[in-house]
């Protein structure tokens, strides 16, 4: 008897070219030869598979489909998880790998996937840091007053913006040019890695290195589906995306070296004087207004932060 | 019977047109006060929201109209007898179609009513979602006349409609 | 997948709306894969409507039907009269610089065939030559901005609406130039002579022009708002539905509250037959890029040729001919997810594609025997279908050598969008 084989089909919004979709295609490759074939994983970039919310939605009802996505998100389902999408919850990987070994976010992946079915099989993905990109260099929080910065549009990215003293203005990617240009928007807060492609550099001025969020995503599967493979694949499956993971986003912080000489000589300022402290005081406000204090002290002790 | 018919053709019609309109002012008015520095972040989500029951609620004015596009040449070459055929083919393939989205998408509302909306965290997608199984229930009705004309006798016969 | 087109072809020709056909069809990817939700179906359908691009559909509908009622279409007449009375065919050629005119603020080739029939048509001497001009007119509504079709292919393959609209103008104006040497050929050759004895003076040409001076702005406003203005395209959607009725109310008085209710009433129709059908068509969409099917063609494509322009010609004949009897707003639905991802592989620009992909699927509104535009003119005019195809075929070549043209010479095409929105976005 042939031993049964499993397909996973991943989703991504991302492009072809960025960093997180080569690191999902190792990903994929090296669980295919850890099973030899037996578990096969399909990435689709671009969202091709469908919208993020859609996808989730399919992979609660135990579909073979996973998506990447970020801790807003999962937010909706157990409230707690949002804190890690707040502002300077977490500032270095080191941090980011503790948090695998954290009773409360263990306890949070255990009901998202008893509650809700969905399986949480890596979270070291780190995009990087978000900034303030502006056309006004921004050293405090009251440098960001009256500021219409783009945001997306869950809670808890809304709160951590207004928080940090900008007014928050949902949009598309896409519509972040044509917004800016046309002074729709004063300004956005991406990681480095976003700003070429989207060739920001020609309608905004400074990158305001503010850190102020330590992009976390999660890689997440069907709970339903995850129990039905054999242990060593679960295995294989977690332990390649905690791999990858890690590999991609050490990547991408050396990239962001790169971009930052990119950015320097087409003409951006990059604004190092930025005062940390007021900001992390400031950022404080987004975790009693979401109502996720409590579990950020708790993470916090847990990791030793 | 007839008069309750006529009733929610007018309401659904009236419905439709109130939607629209709200979603032209919600957008305008968007887009303006983002300009003036006071973002309406739940704009978008309601807009689409709306749009969504517009949408559904149209598809069905259309249909009655019989102004949904098809391609009638080479039905209408066959003999009288076999078109009528086909059409009644047509029908039941149609509601057999509308329940499927009519079961399906009641279950899809149910089981998801803890996703929210990006905009609007307090209020369940589900709002959304249950544009398409509503809209479909007026689909089946609408069919279900035309199969009761087409026993009568009456042919519905199809108005060229695009928009480009 | 096989069995998805198959059906798809089979209820479309047994006479099936298109709408239920490719939902019905799309519905069969998912028996054939059970191992995925069933509820997919019903989630990218209401998905599709969740987006918020494409809300610029049902806007310039409304704003379209608003124009049509608020009156211009008369300022725009005479002024279009005043320019060409002087000219053989005139009323032909009154016809479609009318066209080219209300152009610039519809942007519907169907209404705009059905306005124009209803007010020149019934004073042109052949029916089914002023069948053939009238629908062939209004080629040039979807073409110059704002155009419904330029905002199905931008939602639908994500690409700049303002750049689209704005490559849109050029293009515009050569097929209104082939159309009127046509008409100039043909009249002559028919006998058809001016209306008016006298040139129009200058004065007669300003005081027409400021007559319809609304309806003139309206293209500049759309695309100066896209460019420096507050609005994204949806929002300009809004913006037009609002110019619309002002002008209408305010500037020539023309709406009531009757036509407004009409403009109303006749949109929820037109809304629903094409976002019904879009929405629909998402869930065949799944099954295309579920097999990966764009990527299955562009292999097939590429080991063929590695001309673009080869490419390009023979995705126009493919088009025309599907247009014979498709619908162009379904065209530009179901193919831009398969085509778009080709071209680019070719390395076609989506904005260069893009014009010349709405022109030959526009086209497939005036070719029998299924065309809307055609329909609406030959109903309007009752002229029988075979003598509209006779005397409209002078039109057909020349748009179509139009579209050749445009082929091969992309910088016509991107000229205008690089000179506004820049050339280094693209
Ligand atoms: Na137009
Ligand atoms: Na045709």
């Amino acid at each position: 008897q042939t031993p049964k084989t499993f397909t996973l089909k991943f989703n991504h919004v991302l492009g072809p070219k960025e960093p997180y979709h080569d690191g999902f295609l190792k990903w994929a490759k090296a669980v295919e030869q850890r099973t030899n074939g037996g578990l096969k994983i399909d990435v689709f970039h671009s969202a091709q598979l469908g919208l993020e919310e859609d996808i989730i939605e399919q992979i609660r009802q135990g579909a073979n489909i996973g998506q990447n996505t970020d801790a807003a998100r999962m937010g909706n389902y157990v409230p707690g998880i949002a804190v890690m999408n707040g502002p300077y919850f977490v500032e270095t990987l080191e941090e980011v790998a503790k948090l695998r070994k954290a009773p409360t976010v263990a306890k949070w992946q255990e009901e998202l996937a008893a509650k809700f079915g969905l399986k949480v099989v890596s979270f070291n993905w780190v995009q990087g840091y978000r900034h303030f990109f502006t056309n006004k260099p921004i050293k405090t929080p009251d440098d960001l007053k009256g500021l219409r910065i783009r945001t997306p549009p869950a809670p808890i990215w809304q709160e951590s913006i207004r928080a940090l003293g900008a007014v928050p203005v949902a949009m598309a990617f896409g519509e972040m040019y044509p917004g800016l240009q046309q002074r729709a928007i004063d300004g956005v807060e991406l990681v480095y890695n976003n700003i070429p492609g989207g060739r920001f550099y020609e309608v905004l001025k400074v990158a305001n290195e503010t850190r102020h969020i330590m992009l976390i995503n999660f890689e997440v599967v069907s709970a339903k589906w995850f129990d039905s493979l054999p242990k060593e694949y679960q295995d294989a499956l977690v332990e390649e995306a905690d791999r990858a993971g890690e590999e991609t986003s050490r990547q991408i912080l050396r990239l962001e070296a790169e971009v930052e000489q990119q950015l320097k000589s087409r003409g951006m300022t990059i604004n190092k004087d930025v005062d940390l402290a007021a900001f992390r005081k400031a950022g404080d406000k987004a975790f009693e207004v979401m109502k996720i204090t409590d579990a950020k002290s708790a993470v916090h002790k847990e990791i030793g932060k | 019977m007839q008069k309750v018919y006529q009733r929610v053709c007018a309401a659904e019609a009236w419905i439709a047109s109130v939607f629209l309109i709200v979603m032209v002012i919600l957008i305008f008015l968007g887009g303006v006060m983002r300009m003036l520095g006071h973002p309406i972040n739940w704009s978008t989500d309601v807009s689409t929201a709306l749009f969504a029951w517009a949408c559904f609620l149209c598809a069905d004015i259309a249909w009655r109209k019989n102004s949904m596009m098809a391609i009638e040449v080479f039905a209408n070459r066959l003999p009288d007898k076999l078109q009528t055929a086909l059409r009644m083919v047509n029908y039941a393939l149609i509601t057999a179609f509308l329940f499927y989205l009519l079961v399906m998408g009641a279950y899809l509302s149910w089981i998801s009513r803890v996703r929210s909306f990006q905009g609007i965290p307090e209020v369940s997608y589900s709002w959304v979602t249950m544009s398409l199984p509503v809209g479909a229930a007026l689909l089946i009705v609408t069919t279900a006349l035309k199969v009761r004309g087409e026993l009568r006798g009456e042919r519905a016969e199809y108005r060229a409609v695009d928009v480009i | 997948m096989l069995i998805v087109i198959i059906a798809f072809t089979v209820l479309m020709l047994i006479g099936m709306p298109v709408a239920f056909a490719i939902g019905i069809a799309g519905a069969l990817f998912f028996i054939q894969h059970p191992e995925l939700p069933a509820t997919i179906p019903i989630q990218v359908t209401v998905t599709e409507t969740q987006n918020f691009a494409l809300l610029a559909v049902p806007l310039f509908i409304l704003a379209g039907n608003f124009l049509n009622n608020s009156g211009i279409t008369t300022n725009l007449l005479k002024l279009a009269t005043v320019l060409t009375g002087r000219m053989h065919g005139s009323l032909a050629q009154t016809s479609i610089a009318l066209s080219t005119l209300m152009s610039g603020v519809t942007g519907s080739s169907i209404a705009d065939a059905a306005m124009n029939a209803r007010i020149i048509g019934l004073q042109m001497l052949k029916r089914g030559y002023a069948a053939g001009v009238i629908s062939y007119g209004s080629l040039l509504a979807p073409i110059i901005p704002p155009g419904i079709g330029f905002i199905l292919y931008g939602t639908v393959g994500q690409v700049s609406i303002g750049r689209l609209f704005a490559a849109g103008i050029i293009p515009g104006l050569m097929l209104w130039a082939a159309l009127a040497v046509a008409i100039a050929i043909t009249a002559r050759r028919r006998g058809y002579g001016p209306e008016r004895e006298t040139r129009a003076t200058a004065r007669e040409i300003l005081l027409a022009s400021w007559g319809g001076i609304w309806a003139i702005l309206f293209p500049i406003f759309l695309l100066a708002g896209l460019r420096y203005g507050i609005f994204t395209p949806s929002e300009i959607g809004a913006f037009a539905v609002i110019y619309s009725v002002a002008v209408g109310f305010f500037a020539y008085r023309m709406l009531t509250f009757a036509s407004f209710r009409e403009a109303i009433e006749g949109s929820l129709v037109d809304v629903g037959a094409v976002m019904f059908l879009l929405a629909l068509s998402a869930i065949f969409g799944y099954g295309i890029v579920f097999e990966r099917i764009p990527e299955v063609i562009s292999d097939w494509m590429l080991g063929m040729t590695e001309n673009a322009h080869v490419v390009m010609v023979l995705i126009v004949l493919f088009i025309l001919i599907a247009g014979t009897f498709m619908e162009g707003s379904v065209l530009i639905i179901m193919l831009t997810p398969i085509f778009l991802p080709l071209v680019t592989k070719y390395g076609i620009d989506p904005v260069h594609f893009g014009l010349v992909f709405i022109i030959a699927a526009t086209i497939g509104n005036y070719t029998p025997p299924v065309g809307a535009a055609m329909f609406v003119a030959c109903q309007v005019l009752r002229c029988p279908i075979s003598e509209y195809t006779r005397d409209s075929t002078p039109f057909l070549i020349a748009v179509t050598a139009v579209t050749l043209i445009l082929i091969f010479v992309p910088s016509v095409v991107l000229l205008v969008p690089d000179m506004i929105f820049g050339s280094d976005l693209r």
